[in-house]
């Protein structure tokens, strides 16, 4: 009874907004504006990540019909794998490792080259160059670097650096992951550098003068001023850096797939592996969707950090 | 008066055999063909084929793929899972095809292939590895044997005969070593050239009984001889004798260095010395300095030296492949065209029943001889078995090269696999 | 005394970017090198002039007959360009409805569009791919477009609708009462005005679209579909052992960014770090 009502008043107070012409064209602007743009991102992104969800509780191979329900099985096996540790916890190392070398390196060039710098549009050209490349690009030209054969471990350089000629690089699960992190360095960098020089001019340039004329040294600036007044944008920085880490899969496909010996697993290179090429797909499927919830917790705890801050 | 009635008649021939042919002017179809023989001369020698069909038979329209082995088995694999697999496919048969066949994505051909003897003409063994509980799904064109092909010159500049056995290849690979000679190219980053290595050394150790013992689930991947497989491996992994970083390298790294005489050996099938030949630039490769061996008997081991470990190339038939699919690849495997793809670039052993005389080559005929004189013969593991269990023996001989896993950790991953497939 | 400590202040720093600039360039620059040289002496000079001077791997690239570059170069202009259209007329409706127009839900429309910033293409793929064989769309250009549309639409529609929300009301009533309907009004007056933004959504679809290799890898079989970057893939997969061929395929691959950042870098650079700072 009571829900027919409150239906019932929903319905009236429906007609009474649509009886005014004003509200009458907003609807079916609104209708007309929104209907192709909701039905393409719902069919080809709304839609397959429940279907995501729903093949995540069986077991499938992919090729006949769901039939063997497993409920959360999948997870807790994912979850318990080790290989799936090692892609976690590559996934976090280039998260803490973009916050420890990457955007310390992109800040620094910035501040160095943001103002009144000869020849800071040169420089920023050059350094955003890579970031323009595609991963495969990039990881099948650091795959020639790295080649034992014919790069640069094959060069005089092996005879300066000792250790350069017995590096392993792509060879070997204890150096694999910091080689390819040295090519997300180099991808990428720029970018954060292009990120920080833009929150950089959005800071008053007379703040900076005044602290020069009160005889504040410019390492005393940027440190209590700068800094602080940058903090958003910096953590705007790790956020994508944060983002894109769960999404690498092309540059660590082009350059060894995550071998050996799931040195450089990704959460994604795992979901690949795992759940395609062997054809697990309700397995695959799950990895997906833990790779869903991770992004969305960091995500929100982002929101919740930056949020405090700006009140 | 003959004359006319004869004319008559003949001209009344020929418009109803114009007429009759008429209505049976065949409706053209397009036939889907996916192989992976990327070098430019292999790729030639399809397309020569299929550009031959297709004079003979101007209704049928045969599409080529042609993708990276790797690419290749990543795109066959979402083909599949699509429920829309190419009409004639590069297979190799085994556990992989199997499930294929199981989950009804594959055209049962037995039929088609029986009609006017056809399936008489190719061997029996390979055509085994293409068929599932008595259905044929595929066809095979070659069947060989892996062995080690090896560099005779290195060979004999440091006093090295064959390997009988696997004390003498250490030593071997030991005695290079210190020549400072590479002793064994690898390819462990695409991870199917290593599983030769442990497939080999469990096919001699376990021996095919107890193989086949853990297949039936009678027995365990864990047992003893398998650990030992892994403990030889590792054995070889630790002495050094494979190329520096041969973790990161690929198969075709593998075969450039020994044909380029990088390396003086490695262990492979039957296509070894065509694409060695495609990766120098005289494209001749170590020509008549390569020499094949077939893989050393292991000391106190349950196989014996003639036991085989290898598989073939085939091609399967999709679910939804027409007949001219199956026409053209009894066209390819007719004696004269099958001659013609022999006699290209690509190498391998022939399948057709009565065509063992052309294999003239010394280092093929050796190939050919253990192929058809195997005591037992193991299909690749990889494609042996389910693909999950597969990729856990890759995964898990990897582990043994890169150090990260004990032979009983390995073995271990290998059966959690097998156990959760049943 | 302090002139000249900031002198060397300086020349430090100029020493230390330049130097940052080197090592930035240099794997581009070997690899343009090593597509001049022969295997021989890549093999033993990686870093020294090349000689002799070949030309050849360039040309065999370039040549249609020997690989495919030039097709898989127009299906990634094709691919792209369709998909920037796209994104620009639908980011445009969706976010002029949900900044200009009143209407009840419109918050959660806009919230429901924002969900989508969350999702990474990964997690869909696979039922994506049943979807659009489903819909007949596998080995079709529009099976790459259409999801890529679909995953760029929320940060575009957010960037697109702020921006949008800037532009004064006094614009739209003086608009309507010359008779212009919403459609005319967002096509002759709004997006004129919002060249800026609308630059900014079209260069992060390009570098997306330009760039993709996962999602085409798994929707295009036939090679006269392949894209730059499968084009990539497939050539260094098929000549590993003639690295000097796959690194002029790699100059050659990397040419047409090279150029249209140089031309375009202002824009690029604005674009995208406008569409990051406010996202």
């Amino acid at each position: 009874m009571g829900l027919q009502k409150s239906s019932n008043m929903k319905t009236s107070k429906f007609k009474e907004y649509w009886q005014n012409p004003r509200h009458k064209q907003a609807i079916i602007v609104a209708t007309a504006f929104l209907t192709l743009p909701l039905i393409v991102y719902t069919v080809f992104v709304i839609l397959p990540v429940f279907q995501a969800a729903y093949f995540s509780l069986y077991k499938w191979n992919g090729l006949g019909h769901l039939t063997n329900f497993k409920g959360v099985e999948n997870f807790v096996k994912i979850l318990t794998d080790p290989i799936f540790g090692m892609a976690i916890k590559n996934n976090f190392k280039i998260v803490v490792l973009s916050l420890l070398f990457q955007i310390p390196l992109s800040l620094i060039i910035a501040l160095t080259i943001a103002r009144r710098f000869k020849g800071a549009v040169f420089f920023r050209t050059i350094f955003f160059l890579p970031y323009i490349l595609s991963e495969v690009i990039a990881g099948t030209i650091w795959s020639f670097i790295y080649n034992p054969q014919i790069g640069i471990q094959n060069t005089v350089l092996s005879d300066w650096i000792p250790w350069l000629a017995n590096f392993q690089f792509l060879g070997s699960q204890d150096t694999v992951f910091a080689s390819i992190f040295v090519v997300l360095i180099w991808k990428y960098f720029g970018l954060h550098m292009v990120i920080l020089i833009a929150g950089l001019q959005g800071i008053p340039v007379e703040l900076e003068e005044a602290a020069f004329i009160d005889g504040v040294n410019k390492w005393k600036l940027n440190w209590y001023i700068i800094l602080p007044l940058l903090r958003p944008t910096i953590m705007l920085s790790l956020f994508f850096s944060m983002v894109g880490s769960f999404q690498t899969f092309d540059i660590v496909w082009a350059m060894g797939r995550g071998d050996p010996a799931n040195g450089a697993e990704t959460m994604v290179t795992y979901m690949y592996k795992f759940g395609f090429q062997r054809f697990q797909l309700g397995y695959g499927s799950a990895v997906a969707i833990i790779i869903f919830l991770i992004t969305i917790s960091v995500s929100v705890l982002y929101q919740k950090l930056t949020a405090e801050k700006e009140l | 008066m003959v004359k006319k009635i004869l004319l008559i008649l003949s001209v009344l021939a020929i418009v109803t055999v114009m007429i009759g042919c008429g209505p049976k002017e065949k409706k053209d179809v397009t036939v889907t063909f996916w192989h992976l023989d990327t070098q430019d001369d292999f790729k030639a020698a399809w397309q020569a084929q299929v550009d031959e069909f297709m004079a003979l038979n101007p209704h049928v329209k045969i599409e080529i793929t042609v993708l990276e082995n790797e690419a290749f088995k990543q795109k066959v694999a979402t083909m599949m899972q699509s429920g829309n697999p190419p009409d004639l496919f590069r297979s190799w048969g085994g556990g992989v095809m199997n499930q294929y066949a199981e989950a009804g994505l594959l055209r049962d051909v037995t039929k088609e292939l029986k009609k006017g003897g056809f399936s008489d003409t190719i061997g029996a063994g390979p055509l085994g590895v293409y068929s599932y509980k008595g259905k044929v799904y595929g066809i095979p064109y070659n069947m060989g044997a892996v062995g080690i092909w090896y560099n005779k010159k290195m060979f004999a500049d440091n006093g090295l005969s064959e390997f009988k056995t696997w004390n003498e290849l250490i030593e071997g690979c030991k005695k290079l070593k210190a020549a400072g000679i590479t002793p064994i190219a690898l390819g462990e980053q695409d991870k199917w050239p290593g599983h030769f290595w442990f497939g080999y050394l469990a096919v001699r150790i376990a021996g095919g009984e107890a193989i086949q013992k853990a297949y039936a689930r009678e027995g365990k991947f864990t047992d003893a001889p398998f650990v030992e497989a892994f403990v030889k491996l590792k054995e070889l992994v630790d002495l050094g004798a494979f190329q520096k970083g041969f973790l990161g390298a690929t198969y075709n790294d593998q075969a450039s260095l020994t044909a380029n005489r990088k390396a003086a050996m490695e262990l492979m099938g039957q296509w070894a010395p065509s694409v060695q030949e495609q990766q120098t630039k005289d494209k001749k490769g170590l020509g008549s300095d390569l020499g094949f061996m077939a893989f050393p008997a292991v000391e106190g081991g349950a196989g014996d030296i003639t036991d085989v470990f290898g598989g073939g190339d085939g091609f399967a038939f999709g679910v939804n492949a027409p007949d001219e699919a199956i026409d053209f690849m009894k066209f390819l495997m007719s004696k004269e065209q099958y001659k013609k793809l022999y006699d290209s670039p690509i190498s391998f052993i022939p399948t057709v029943k009565g065509t063992s005389e052309w294999v003239q080559d010394p280092n093929m005929k050796a190939v050919a001889d253990a192929t058809s004189k195997a005591g037992f013969y193991q299909l690749y593991f990889d494609q042996a078995f389910p693909p999950a269990v597969g990729g856990a023996i890759l995964d898990a001989v990897q582990g043994i090269c890169a150090g990260t896993k004990t032979p009983e950790e390995a073995a271990g991953i290998i059966q959690k696999a097998w156990d959760e497939e049943k | 005394m302090i002139v000249g400590t900031k002198k060397t202040h300086k020349a430090i720093q100029y020493t230390l970017l330049i130097l940052l600039a080197l090592l930035t360039l240099f794997p581009m620059v070997l690899t343009l090198m090593g597509g001049f040289k022969d295997l021989a002496q890549l093999r033993l000079d990686l870093f020294g002039w090349p000689d002799p001077f070949l030309g050849s791997n360039y040309l065999d690239v370039l040549h249609p007959k020997r690989s495919k570059f030039f097709l898989s170069l127009f299906n990634s202009m094709l691919i792209m360009s369709i998909t920037v259209m796209f994104g620009i007329v639908l980011s445009s409706l969706a976010g002029f409805a949900l900044s200009r127009m009143k209407f009840p839900g419109r918050d959660f429309i806009f919230n429901f569009f924002l969900v989508g910033l969350l999702f990474p293409p990964a997690v869909a793929i696979l039922p994506l791919y049943i979807e659009l064989k489903s819909l007949h769309l596998l080995d079709n250009y529009f099976g790459v477009i259409f999801p890529q549309v679909a995953f760029a639409l929320p940060m575009q529609i957010m960037i697109v609708r702020s921006f949008f929300k800037q532009i004064p009301i006094e614009l739209e009533e003086s608009a309507t009462i010359d008779g212009c309907s919403p459609i005319w009004f967002l096509i002759f007056v709004v997006v004129p005005l919002s060249k800026p933004v609308i630059t900014t959504i079209s260069i992060l679809a390009m570098v997306g679209s330009w760039n993709s290799y996962f999602l085409p890898l798994l929707i295009l079989n036939s090679e006269k579909l392949f894209t730059l970057p499968m084009g990539v893939m497939s050539f260094a997969g098929q000549y590993t052992y003639n690295w000097p061929l796959v690194l002029a395929y790699l100059t050659l691959a990397m040419v047409p960014a090279v150029i249209f950042y140089m031309m375009a870098q202002k824009h690029i650079i604005e674009g995208l770090t406008a569409g990051s700072v406010k996202g």
